[in-house]
């Protein structure tokens, strides 16, 4: 699981973005353990306190993300949310006209990722703060 | 067995293209996801791991990781009527056993995390019929089951050309 984290993260080549992408689908999946280790390197990865703040409501948050970041929250929900249907047209488009088919390639491999990971953690309940960087 | 894509003389609507080839574009991760899968699998009876990742594919709507594990299942002689009924095993107890039943329900609260936590009940029915080692394994087959539907839906990979044992 961690090789395919740091593959799926060097792929992608944006240590931030990969962080917000990472924070978004914890938030979703009600993952603690996952919340507190993300927003720490987050946080050591200079991610803005704002964007952090925010990030839980990143459609209403006007410009504090960017058109690049906004597409790849969109497509981390609607990856993340499988449930509820299939990933739209609009929401996959928007994400392609922004990433080459490389970095989509392994954008959608660091969502698949992080939601193995909430799985793992929430079904054996580990707790947050555990993590040390 | 005949499939659909033998059948010519229906008007069959046409197969949507599929989005991205993400393994080309991304082999490492592909790579890292096989082992995984391999990983995960070691210690688990064959039919419950293939009944897991039908269960969650269904959930999460991976045509793909249903036409793929299906077959699978058929191949390692898993019954038709089992595949079948697995969309309602709540209604069809009788048709699996205790352990199965558990790691089925197990496997779709682990799948449905937007909607809560995994209940109590359900972790601590799992933790009765599945021993710790075997326990763990049960739920990495879950969470890798859940990532391969995720790239499955999100690149549409399009279902009906796959072949039973062609990735083993």
């Amino acid at each position: 699981m961690s090789a395919l984290s740091a593959a799926a993260k060097k792929g992608l080549g944006d240590p931030a973005l990969a962080e917000l992408v990472m924070i978004r689908a914890s938030q979703i999946n009600h993952c603690a353990f996952c919340l507190d280790m993300h927003l720490t390197i987050a946080r050591k990865s200079g991610v803005s306190e704002k964007q952090l703040d925010l990030l839980e409501a990143w459609e209403e948050a006007g410009d504090v993300f960017d058109e690049r970041e906004r597409a790849a929250l969109a497509l981390t929900e609607a990856v993340t949310v499988l449930t509820d249907g299939f990933v739209p047209d609009e929401v996959y488009e928007r994400a392609a006209a922004r990433f080459t088919d490389a970095e989509l390639a392994h954008l959608t491999g660091l969502v698949a990722v992080i939601n193995g990971w909430n799985r793992v953690m929430v079904s054996r309940r580990i707790p947050p703060g555990g993590y040390a960087p | 067995m005949t499939t659909y894509t033998e059948d010519t003389s229906t008007a069959y609507a046409s197969e949507l293209p599929v989005r991205l080839r993400w393994a080309e574009h991304a082999p490492a991760v592909y790579k890292a996801m096989i082992k995984l899968d391999t990983a995960a699998r070691q210690g688990l009876d064959p039919k419950l791991y293939e009944l897991v990742k039908i269960r969650a594919s269904q959930i999460n709507h991976c045509a793909l990781c249903i036409d793929m594990h299906t077959k699978d299942a058929l191949a390692a002689g898993e019954s038709v009527e089992r595949i079948i009924l697995l969309n309602a095993w709540e209604e069809s107890r009788h048709y699996y056993t205790e352990k199965e039943l558990a790691a089925l329900e197990l496997t779709e609260a682990v799948t449905v995390l937007t909607d809560g936590f995994v209940p109590d009940e359900v972790y601590e029915k799992a933790a009765k019929h599945f021993e710790e080692a075997e326990l763990a394994q049960l739920i990495s087959a879950i969470a890798v089951i859940n990532a391969w539907n995720r790239f499955g839906v999100t690149c549409r990979m399009t279902p009906g050309h796959y072949q039973p044992g062609q990735h083993a």
